[in-house]
């Protein structure tokens, strides 16, 4: 899995002045920035700072209210979940979505589904070439699933597996996409330590062996220094720092947006 | 519900389990077809009639479950459905008729190609309410749907030359590989007079079987996993690039054409069209079946057919050595009127105590019993909005 895309300097994600309003609400205010491609970029940001909201404005599940969104150059803020999905960007959620009665392999063949064509009547009849495709893909299916950590539990139920390795499970159902941009929506929220350290190194992991670019909404501070390469910082809706995890660190607003305000930094 | 489904047994045992499945599952299916070959030669008119309609409500109840059990999408206009089936097949296979005080239409064509078509009719019937099956989800669907009910016994009433009205029309038998569906001519089989409903009844079978594959091949296939999503999580099934619109009004059409192929055998078992018959009860009981055998199960559904269209018969068969149960129009509770309530108390107790349905009790029996192994219970139903089970929604909008 070769990455579509050659560092050029032209970014992967190239996101404008996106604005969000509900009904009287500005959830997101003219946030813009760029993902360049083969790198891990994280959105931070307090409670309530719209990253949600940017997840979902990424991936077509709200429209913006005004701005751009371009995925190497096609216009993502017109199209339908599906379509976006089509385009190369794959998503996790923060609340786990899986199928929870069915086994994992089920939930990640859904993966597969914009790669697949089998239809109501080829999958109804069991025609040849339905069964091929099903086969041919979960070839494919069971080598992300080593690739996870979850080779042995294709079987299983998703309900019967502890909360950190159903998150393991909806990250590989979106690398069953295949996908250019991965966003990964708080990836170790709710998990422990030993958790936490498994999944970042699967997201070094999933950048390097598959040069996936990953973008990723998280809380854990300490994860997000380690592991992005560029930090966007968002508070009550407006970018208020963008650079590397050092530059971001020492930037006077996100210490005020994080710590609250003092005196001596009121006029900064 | 992780009683439903245990992880797998490890080793030898599941070895073992699998090998004496291997051994029985076979057993079981050669015993079940040779009983249900051997009814039609000991049972009387009235149980062939009773098995006759299951079939035809299993065939219906298994396409609306996957409309309502699979991709959670309520529909209460499954009877619009068959009898656009119904009707379909009666004036595509009946020649025009001058009667004497109405002209009855009809285009006369051979009668399995007027079955077919019917099915298609019902499918394109579907296929016009898309645009809104589509669009509405979950219970405001079932709303909107409401309205085909009476859409369709509007016209069925008042669309006397396509209909016959409010007399309904008869069903021309079928005749299909030279044999005619009909008590005429005479057929003796092994000494057993073959009439219409012994023809009919492995008719029946194989058109069951064959509706029951085509939908597990369907829920197991790319289309399933795209419903069951759409169900659980409609924003994640958007998200992993299923249109989701598309989808649902796909399973509509799908579920209507069950419907009109529903309609079509009722209509060669009863002989007769009616229009009372298509009402609001049927949509109901409809959704009784699915809910009584196992949302989302097609195992489900054929029980929950049964359950359903067997009560009332068996209710007036048997009325006069039963309390409680009077003759029809006597004045006292109807053998009709004590099912509906012996179901909708059925309905009641499946909700609150077996949310799998009766499929998913079976199941659960059978992992009690025999250490079962491996996939779970394909009761994949178990989330539909009347679901006493707690699972995670997803805020995904936060």
């Amino acid at each position: 899995m070769t990455p579509s895309y050659q560092p050029d300097g032209m970014p992967l994600l190239d996101v404008r002045d996106v604005t969000v309003r509900f009904a009287g609400l500005t959830a997101l205010d003219g946030v813009g920035f760029a993902v360049a491609p083969g790198t891990v970029h994280a959105v931070i940001g307090p409670n309530g700072a719209g990253k949600s909201t940017f997840f979902n404005v990424l991936s077509g599940v709200y429209k913006a209210t005004s701005g751009s969104v371009r995925l190497d150059g096609a216009e993502l803020t017109a199209l339908p979940p599906h379509r976006v999905a089509a385009l190369g960007v794959a998503r996790t959620f923060q609340n786990i979505a899986l199928s929870r009665h069915l086994p994992v392999v089920d939930n990640l063949m859904l993966g597969r589904h914009r790669l697949t064509r089998a239809g109501f009547v080829s999958s109804g009849l069991r025609l040849p070439h339905a069964r091929r495709e099903w086969a041919r893909h979960l070839d494919r299916v069971t080598e992300i699933a080593g690739f996870v950590g979850l080779g042995d539990r294709l079987g299983t139920p998703v309900g019967l597996l502890p909360y950190g390795v159903q998150k393991r499970v909806e990250l590989a159902r979106a690398l069953c996409m295949e996908p250019r941009l991965l966003l990964l929506d708080e990836p170790v929220a709710g998990m422990n330590g030993g958790e936490r350290l498994d999944m970042a190194e699967l997201i070094v992991a999933v950048r390097e062996s598959l040069g996936i670019s990953v973008l990723l909404v998280e809380h854990d501070m300490g994860m997000v220094m380690r592991l992005a390469d560029r930090v966007t910082v968002l508070d009550f809706g407006r970018r208020i720092a963008d650079g590397t995890p050092e530059e971001v660190q020492r930037d006077p607003h996100v210490v005020r947006a994080y710590l609250g305000t003092s005196p001596d930094q009121e006029d900064m | 519900m992780s009683d439903l489904h245990e992880t797998a047994a490890t080793g030898t045992e599941a070895r073992a389990v699998a090998v004496r499945r291997r051994l029985t599952r076979p057993l079981i299916w050669v015993a079940a077809a040779a009983l249900a070959i051997a009814v039609p030669f000991y049972l009387e008119g009235f149980w062939l009639q009773t098995g006759l309609f299951a079939m035809s409500a299993a065939v219906g109840a298994i396409g609306i479950n996957l409309l309502t059990g699979s991709t959670g999408q309520l529909s209460m206009g499954h009877a619009f459905f068959l009898a656009i089936g119904a009707y379909a097949y009666v004036y595509f296979s009946a020649d025009p008729e001058q009667g004497a005080r109405q002209a009855l239409g009809g285009l006369g064509l051979p009668t399995p190609l007027a079955a077919v078509l019917a099915v298609l009719t019902a499918g394109v019937a579907g296929g016009l309410f898309s645009p809104i099956a589509g669009r509405l989800k979950g219970a405001y669907l079932g709303i909107a749907t409401l309205a085909l009910i009476f859409l369709g016994q509007h016209l069925l009433f008042n669309a006397t030359a396509v209909t016959g009205g409010y007399n309904g029309r008869a069903v021309p038998p079928l005749h299909l590989f030279g044999l005619t569906f009909a008590d005429t001519p005479a057929l003796v089989v092994m000494d057993v007079p073959f009439g219409a409903l012994e023809r009919l009844w492995f008719l029946g079978l194989l058109l069951v079987l064959g509706a029951a594959a085509f939908a597990r091949g369907v829920l197991r296939g790319r289309p399933g996993r795209a419903m069951n999503t759409i169900r659980d999580h409609e924003i994640a099934a958007g998200v992993m690039g299923v249109p989701v619109a598309r989808y649902r009004a796909g399973v509509f059409v799908l579920s209507s054409m069950y419907g009109g192929l529903a309609g079509v055998m009722l209509a060669l078992v009863f002989q007769r069209t009616v229009p009372d018959y298509f009402g609001v009860f049927l949509s109901l009981d409809y959704l009784a079946m699915i809910v009584i055998g196992g949302l989302g199960s097609i195992g489900g559904a054929v029980i929950g057919a049964v359950f359903v269209s067997m009560l009332p018969q068996l209710l007036t068969r048997y009325s006069d050595s039963l309390p409680l149960i009077a003759e029809p129009g006597s004045g006292g509770v109807s053998p009709a009127e004590a099912a509906r309530i012996l179901y909708g108390a059925a309905v009641v107790s499946v909700v609150l105590f077996l949310p799998g349905g009766l499929a998913g009790l079976f199941a659960r029996l059978r992992a009690g019993g025999g250490g079962r192994t491996g996939r779970p219970a394909r009761a994949r139903g178990l989330r539909f909005s009347s679901s006493p089970t707690p699972t995670p929604s997803p805020d995904t909008r936060s």
